[in-house]
């Protein structure tokens, strides 16, 4: 586990160096304007130099980071990670808003409850499927008819908002 | 002092109107559930619901936000008694003494003494707050940007030496969070930066998304790999919660003392209520006659920590009036609702937006007191609320945070914010990076940036002009004391090492 933690700070610091990178350069793009009449670059460049410092300095700590069990590295987390859920659950909310604009939101809402419930806990009942019917009719009817707000709606939201009066 | 009665009368005659009271009960049961939920704290709370105050006034939503704050509080100390499990961080010191009260067949003791040092402790921070605030604003009317500049400075240097963790991840953080917050149009020139053609990016990269995924989602992802064993908890009598003439006596000190702290604490940038009950647990053991008890169930040490926490929360409201100005995240969140209801936090909030100012104050006593009535008899509801599986209330909170982004300006772009936010707070969190100063950065970034750019503008570019004024001085300084004085004392912890004689050295020195 503590080689997993010492490779993932190495990946963060090597992504938090390249965003310091992109970031500095993209702003040396803007105006800088002079002391006394600051452009709207000056205070990007200052702070994309810092950043490249600072993140710079963590890169070179980690890469000197110890080999595990001489210290200085993150602490190990409890048992194994449960990635399929991780993962499955970002999926999900990466997922989101383009099933939403296909199949609208009592359909996509469905979809992906039913998803994160099955990532959390395998079940072959049939409960995930109608706790995640129940989740996206229960979250439709608080949010559009309780709270008023406009959801992306078809003929399933149409023909519930119709028979909830 | 009249001027300030009436004031205060005014806001409770507002506060007792029946929503802005269902409001503060709203709150209150929230904050509790969320205090009493291990994982989710009132940060994770309050970024879940911070779309849904959209739909509520700037009052309400300050008044909500106050009741979940107090109440994670109250809530946090609950399982710490009853589970030894802190429902949030701030509750970790109450599980040394109060679990082991709890053991000893004292657990209706321990919650009380806890709910009602909670409760004085409340209503301290609340006339400190009132006190402070009012004075400090005052004199705040008559900073100018360069002071501005220099209080923001110094709440992000001081919040870098308290947080968790390195220092140079702290920076990293605060610089990305002010990087976010340069993303759209320039406030003075209209010239677009880091947009990249993105026409939605021009009015900058949502704060609502980005809190919510790096607390909602990052939360929940976080809960996802850590499989906590829950054992179940004790059942408390109504007449098991009075303690004893003994207790009593014993507790109302450290009460007093945890409030006092907790107050002057939570005026500090940083995890203050954290660091509340940390101080206050280490004082109230060196004050006391029987130091031997504390770890074995001395009832100081649930009384003290437990009025710390909340009296810090009173404390950290103070910069957010008075300045404008906010040195925790939980205040980060609060100032952000602020101005996505149009309200510009400054020393004016209070004189342009008083009602708000003596509503929230007022509401605050009343959501204290709910809380105290609330808590006792309800424990045992509350305590249930852990039975609910953790695979059932993990996607339901995706959900609202997914629907509650969504509400707000039904883009598809804010829930990718989410979601690319949530997996970067994960995976930040993962190699010990905090997200607080990130959040805290992004919203006090571009007040820096405006106060700056003005600064430079009044002085013509001259520096110290900047500088040499002096309440900028004082900070300036106080920065850099903040940063030298623990390099000071490690050269002298490290000098008489380098002095001792060869003798005191060890074995290895010459004869």
């Amino acid at each position: 586990m503590e080689i997993h933690a010492s490779r993932n700070q190495k990946i963060t610091g090597f992504i938090l160096f390249g965003f310091s990178l992109f970031y500095f350069f993209s702003s040396l793009r803007l105006k800088l304007g002079t002391f006394k009449n600051p452009g709207p670059g000056l205070i990007p460049v200052a702070i994309g130099g810092f950043l490249l410092l600072c993140t710079g300095i963590y890169l070179i700590r980690v890469l000197r980071l110890k080999p595990p069990g001489e210290g200085n590295l993150a602490p190990s987390r409890r048992g194994p990670k449960n990635y399929p859920a991780i993962f499955g659950i970002l999926g999900c909310t990466l997922a989101y808003p383009f099933l939403l604009e296909y199949g609208k939101f009592i359909l996509s809402t469905f979809a992906i409850a039913y998803l994160m419930l099955a990532f959390l806990k395998p079940s072959r009942t049939l409960f995930p499927f109608f706790l995640a019917l129940g989740m996206a009719v229960g979250s439709f009817l608080v949010f559009s008819r309780f709270l008023g707000v406009a959801l992306p709606s078809g003929f399933l939201e149409d023909f519930l908002f119709r028979i909830g009066g | 002092m009249l001027e300030i009665s009436q004031s205060l009368l005014h806001g409770f005659s507002l506060a007792l109107s029946p929503l802005y009271l269902y409001y503060a009960l709203i709150g209150a049961i929230l904050g509790t559930i969320v205090g009493v939920l291990p994982g989710l704290g009132p940060l994770g709370a309050m970024a879940i619901l911070l779309s849904f105050t959209l739909k509520l006034d700037a009052t309400g939503a300050m008044i909500l936000f106050a009741g979940i704050y107090y109440g994670a509080m109250y809530g946090g100390s609950t399982t710490s008694i009853l589970l030894n499990i802190p429902g949030e961080a701030a509750s970790v010191v109450t599980c040394i003494d109060g679990y082991q009260m709890a053991q000893k067949g004292r657990a209706g003791a321990a919650l009380t003494v806890s709910a009602v040092g909670s409760f004085i402790a409340g209503t301290i921070s609340i006339l400190g707050l009132m006190g402070v605030a009012l004075f400090l604003a005052d004199i705040a009317l008559r900073f100018g940007p360069p002071e501005f500049f220099a209080i923001g400075v110094c709440g992000l240097a001081l919040l870098v030496r308290l947080s968790e963790g390195s220092p140079l991840q702290a920076v990293i953080m605060i610089l990305l969070g002010m990087a976010l917050a340069t993303v759209g149009v320039d406030f003075l020139t209209g010239i677009e930066r880091f947009t990249f053609g993105i026409q939605e990016l021009g009015q900058g990269i949502d704060f609502l998304p980005v809190a919510m995924g790096i607390f909602g989602i990052a939360e929940v992802l976080t809960t996802v790999e850590q499989k906590e064993f829950i054992r179940p908890a004790q059942k408390v009598k109504l007449r098991e919660l009075l303690p004893t003439r003994q207790e009593w006596k014993r507790s109302f000190p450290p009460m007093f003392r945890g409030s006092f702290l907790g107050f002057i604490i939570g005026l500090v940038p940083g995890p203050s209520p954290v660091i509340a009950t940390f101080v206050s647990y280490i004082t109230e053991k060196r004050l006391s006659p029987t130091p031997e008890d504390f770890g074995k169930g001395a009832i100081e040490g649930v009384a003290g920590p437990e009025s710390a926490n909340n009296a810090a929360v009173g404390g950290a409201y103070v910069p957010l009036f008075a300045l404008g100005i906010p040195f925790t995240p939980a205040m980060a969140i609060v100032l952000g609702t602020l101005m996505l209801h149009g309200l510009t936090p400054g020393p004016n909030l209070i004189q342009t937006k008083p009602d708000l100012f003596w509503t929230v104050i007022a509401s605050m006593y009343i959501g204290n007191f709910m809380l105290l009535v609330l808590n006792l008899p309800l424990v045992n509801v509350f305590v249930a609320i852990l039975k609910v599986p953790q695979n059932i209330l993990l996607p339901v909170i995706v959900l609202i945070c997914l629907i509650g982004v969504y509400t707000v300006n039904s883009s598809s772009l804010d829930l990718l914010m989410l979601a690319v936010f949530g997996f970067v707070g994960y995976a930040l969190r993962g190699v010990g990076f905090q997200a607080a100063p990130l959040i805290l950065a992004m919203v006090i970034g571009p007040m820096l940036e405006t106060s700056l750019r003005q600064s430079m503008n009044i002085t013509g570019g001259n520096l110290s002009g900047m500088i040499l004024r002096p309440i900028c001085l004082a900070m300036y300084i106080l920065v850099s004391l903040t940063f030298l004085l623990p390099l000071v004392r490690k050269c002298i912890r490290r000098s008489p090492n380098k002095f001792q004689s060869p003798d005191k050295q060890g074995g290895n020195s010459a004869p």
